[in-house]
């Protein structure tokens, strides 16, 4: 009976032990985990006044896109094009693109335009002159809709390909355009 | 000596009082082994001196002494070449197996047996680990050593993260059960290894077969059962030190223990084990495999206090962990992974040599502490208490930009507490009924950090269990049934994640049960029946995953809908073993209500931000896994022995899809199997001498599912292995060698249950030598 007395008191001090690790844990604050919500298209007019964005948007933050934005432009015309991608969930929200743009070298996004009339060009470079694209000339031509998708390359390994840069897609999003 | 005459003298009051109701249909059956090295002792004469019966021992240093008296005291006599003879008094209560071991006293000049009772075989078919298969594999992970074990593969993820696979299943699955802790860890993910330390465990038992009664729910396919070695019996010190090399990953492995027993007070037993591991990238035949080096340490301390009639046994162990993820396998979408699976060589590899562990990588820490009590209550009953705490910690550092790995933080972590606090009562031998029952209380919490893909969730459970065995040696046949209710209760929230403000609360309760018999033909033939029901509750990630799975690469989505599984396994087994060599064959099938699998439908692809992912979902659907393992080993010329395994499993589920098809594979099932070689037994004992070359062929998986992924099956091939070990005495030590070549003609293959299979090919030769001594 001894015996099983001193084994229930080392056991209720084992619990007591253990009571202590469970509370004495903060919850979610060990991680830097840091995502890619939002993607915003800011196109301004290249002598015309426009000036307007278009955003794709996870708004629940599940990885996936709930909203992207038509992207509507007036035919034969002119745009220069700056990306802003966005972490929702931080407070303040975070202004991932000023990073992106701080390693251009291991950077690089790629357009591809589908039956849309329109061309992209003039990619902005890295800091060794390869092409790096958060910022870029959009020409319009005739009336037509299409898509443009946008990806976003981490550490690609050809960064003059345009199929294949190799490295990992960090963002991949495709915009409806209407050229009218 | 002094001590068994008075033994005697006992012996002849008792039988005098008993005379009139004693039973002589008892057998003792043992198995001999030296106490200070644990070698099998075979070919030893054990004598009963008071009926005059002389047996031998096998080779496995088993003996059976049949028609012995209940309530009696017998004086066991054991000879063997290399000692004097020993003697040892036992009293029989009922049918027993007792363990005895062997001690050389210095100090007397003679031996001492200690004997304790062995639990009762498995009636499910069983293998356990060849000491040389254990010892060649515990400098790599526990996956190496079983992966000889006919109906046992591994799922891996290169060659550095593996689990076991038992007859098709794996994860929550099968239950891991250590030193008598059930592993409580992430064990849902295809990527994450079971968190255990081999040079802990002095033997590893696979069960094959449902065995929810033992080992609770999860248990729907088998048992990875683990066995640290018996803490020293005798006053004074001893161990063993190990050294490892590997030549691909230029890898080392070290380990010792140490035990001791206190001169002053012989109650009390320590000891204290270590590991520490490492290797760099591994090679395949034509490159390097970028970043798959680990790191690993591990320790483990147990102090027990043992008198007669009570035991207390405290023991904490750590296994801390980190490893590289290949490089090549770290892909972004969808149009990322075609381009993978196209290329004959990995895409964005780190073709070259290096220690270093560069993201992405994993860092795994779990920490155990047990407690057990034993309390002999009177000659049948004996009450035991354990209780054991678990933290394990994971956490996933993924590749980004410079401010996502600033500060090295994980981007995914993962914190598990779990207590589990057991009760039973066990008993001996009622008129022939031996067996046990309890009740055991699970708590659970769980943490998970933000894009951690599976919820938070509390749980607690609890669970009745009994279980009975019937045996009168040498009576043929030995039964056991058991019945088990378990009862658990989760509540799962999450905040940030895809599963933005879950809150939902899940219970699941239902019956394990067992029943099994052996039948012994011939002494040396034996059939093994075993039929039992397990079950499982579906994980949280089967119920509320949502997101993308980096380690799988892939879009997983829950659904909070699934029904508990339900598996109604039976399994036949029928093992010969005999001077000639031995053979095992056995059969399962194993019919499982609401399996719950990973589903791609045809095509199916959600888009993320990160651009197109396959996607999975979980679903449930009636399944039948059904097939046979075969081991066989025959001495031929001289000591050659011919050795061959073959292992073959059919797995289906019901479907009504709309094409008329009823039937379906599942995925991620192992294809047949053979091993098959010659093995030259240079020189016979525990720790034999011996040369092996043994061969592997892997059929091309065809019976694979028509939709999804996992349609690309790599092709058949055949890798050689070459092994060896000798034992030898130097001075009072004892030293053992191996070499173990791996791949021998450097073939370039890859594995179906390799995740790893789209991006490289498995690793080249390895040429890993041993030695270890004993003191």
């Amino acid at each position: 009976m001894i015996h099983t007395s001193s084994s229930l008191r080392l056991l209720l001090a084992m619990a007591l032990t253990v009571g202590f690790f469970n509370t004495g844990c903060d919850k979610h604050n060990h991680t830097e985990g840091e995502v890619i919500t939002r993607v915003t298209v800011h196109l301004t007019g290249i002598g015309n006044s426009f000036n307007q964005e278009f955003e794709a948007k996870d708004d629940d933050g599940d990885g996936t896109f709930n909203s992207i934005d038509p992207i509507s432009l007036p035919a034969g015309s002119a745009f220069m094009c700056r990306l802003h991608l966005y972490d929702d969930t931080k407070t303040p929200v975070e202004d991932i693109s000023e990073e992106v743009a701080a390693e251009s070298n291991e950077h690089l996004f790629v357009y591809a335009v589908s039956n849309a009339t329109m061309v992209i060009g003039n990619l902005n470079t890295d800091g060794n002159g390869a092409p790096f694209g958060l910022e870029s000339i959009w020409t319009t031509a005739l009336a037509s809709t299409g898509s443009v998708k946008i990806t976003l390359y981490h550490e690609p390994t050809n960064k003059n390909s345009t199929t294949d840069p190799g490295g990992e897609v960090d963002v991949e999003v495709s915009f409806p355009v209407t050229i009218q | 000596m002094l001590k068994s005459k008075a033994a005697i003298a006992g012996f002849c009051s008792l039988c005098c009082l008993g005379l009139s109701a004693q039973d002589c249909h008892f057998a003792l059956r043992g198995h001999v082994t030296e106490a200070e090295t644990n070698e099998v002792l075979a070919y030893a004469s054990v004598l009963v001196r008071e009926t005059g019966k002389i047996v031998s021992t096998d080779e496995n240093g088993w003996f059976a002494i049949p028609n012995l008296c209940e309530k009696t005291s017998y004086t066991v006599e054991i000879r063997h070449i290399e000692c004097a003879h020993f003697t040892q008094i036992v009293q029989l209560t009922e049918n027993t197996a007792m363990e005895f071991r062997l001690l050389h006293d210095a100090v007397l000049n003679e031996v001492v047996i200690r004997e304790k009772a062995l639990p009762p075989p498995p009636t499910q078919a069983a293998e356990t680990v060849a000491q040389s298969d254990l010892e060649a594999g515990k400098g790599v992970h526990l996956g190496e050593t079983l992966k000889k074990l006919p109906g046992v593969n591994l799922l891996s993820s290169g060659a550095t993260v593996a689990k076991p696979v038992i007859q098709g299943l794996h994860g929550n699955r099968i239950a891991i059960v250590s030193d008598g802790v059930t592993l409580q860890s992430q064990q849902w993910g295809n990527d994450h290894a079971p968190e255990i330390d081999p040079y802990a465990s002095e033997t590893i038992r696979v069960v094959k077969g449902a065995d929810g009664v033992r080992y609770g729910v999860g248990a729907m396919a088998g048992a990875v059962v683990l066995e640290p070695a018996p803490l020293r019996k005798e006053s004074g010190r001893g161990g063993w030190a190990t050294l490892n090399g590997f030549s691909n990953g230029r890898g080392l492995a070290m380990a010792g223990s140490i035990d001791w027993r206190l001169h002053h007070n012989e109650a009390w037993a320590f000891r204290l084990q270590g590991t520490y591991k490492r290797n760099g990238n591994l090679r395949a035949p034509d490159y390097w495999l970028g970043n798959t080096g680990t790191r690993e340490f591990d320790f483990t301390g147990m102090a027990a206090w043992e008198r007669e009639k009570t035991q207390h046994t405290l023991s904490i162990s750590q296994f801390n962990q980190a490893y590289g993820v290949l490089r090549a396998s770290h892909v972004g979408n969808l149009t990322d992974l075609r381009f993978a699976i196209a290329s004959d060589t990995p895409r964005n590899n780190l073709n070259y040599f290096s220690y270093d562990i560069e993201r992405p990588r994993q860092e795994v820490q779990h920490n155990t502490l047990k407690y057990k009590g034993e309390i002999r209550l009177n000659e049948v009953w004996k009450w035991v208490t354990q209780y054991n705490f678990q933290y394990n910690r994971r956490q996933e550092f993924d590749r980004g930009r410079g401010s996502v790995i600033e500060g090295d933080r994980p981007q995914v972590s993962f914190r598990l507490w779990s207590n589990t606090l057991d009760a039973g009562l066990e008993h001996r031998p009622i008129r022939h009924w031996q067996g046990a029952v309890g009740v055991q209380l699970l708590q659970q919490l769980n943490y998970v950090s933000r894009g951690g893909y599976i919820p938070d969730y509390l749980s607690f459970g609890g669970s009745v269990w009994a279980i009975e065995r019937w045996r009168r040696f040498p009576h043929p046949w030995e039964f056991e049934a058991g019945i088990r209710y378990d009862y658990r209760w989760s509540h799962a929230t999450t905040s940030g994640n895809g599963n933005n403000n879950l809150d939902e609360v899940v219970q699941f309760g239902n019956v394990s049960g067992t029943i099994g018999a052996i039948y012994r033909i011939l002494p040396e033939l034996v059939l093994r029946g075993n039929t039992g029901f397990a079950w499982r509750p579906p994980h949280v990630n089967e119920l509320f995953a949502r997101g993308v799975h980096h380690g799988a690469g892939a879009y997983e989505q829950g659904n909070p809908d699934l029904q508990t599984e339900k598996a109604w396994n039976t399994n036949f087994s029928l093992d010969w073993q005999s001077k000639h060599g031995h053979a095992g064959l056995s059969l399962f099938r194993n019919a499982v209500q609401d399996f719950i699998y990973l589903n791609q439908p045809r095509d199916s692809v959600v888009l993320t931000v990160r651009g197109p992912f396959p996607a999975y979902f979980h679903q449930q659907a009636d399944a039948v896994l059904q097939g046979m393992d075969l081991n066989v080993s025959l001495r031929t010329l001289g000591r050659v022995y011919v050795e061959a395994r073959a292992s073959t499993l059919f797995a289906l589920r019901k479907t009504n899809d709309s094409d008329g098809k009823n039937r379906d594979w599942l995925p991620l099932m192992p294809g047949d199997r053979y091993q098959y070689g010659l093995r030259w037994l240079i020189q016979d004992h525990s720790a034999p001498t011996f040369i092996r070359l043994l061969a592997t062929t892997a059929i091309r998986q065809w019976r694979i599912p028509a939709e999804g992924l996992t349609k690309a099956a790599p092709e058949t091939f055949t890798v050689l292995g070459l092994e060896a070990a000798h034992s030898f005495r130097w001075g009072k030590r004892r030293i053992e060698a191996g070499l173990n070549v791996q791949n021998l003609g450097n073939r370039r293959y890859r594995e179906y249950l390799d995740l790893f299979r789209f991006y490289a090919d498995m690793p080249g030769v390895n040429v890993a030598l041993r030695v270890k001594a004993v003191f």
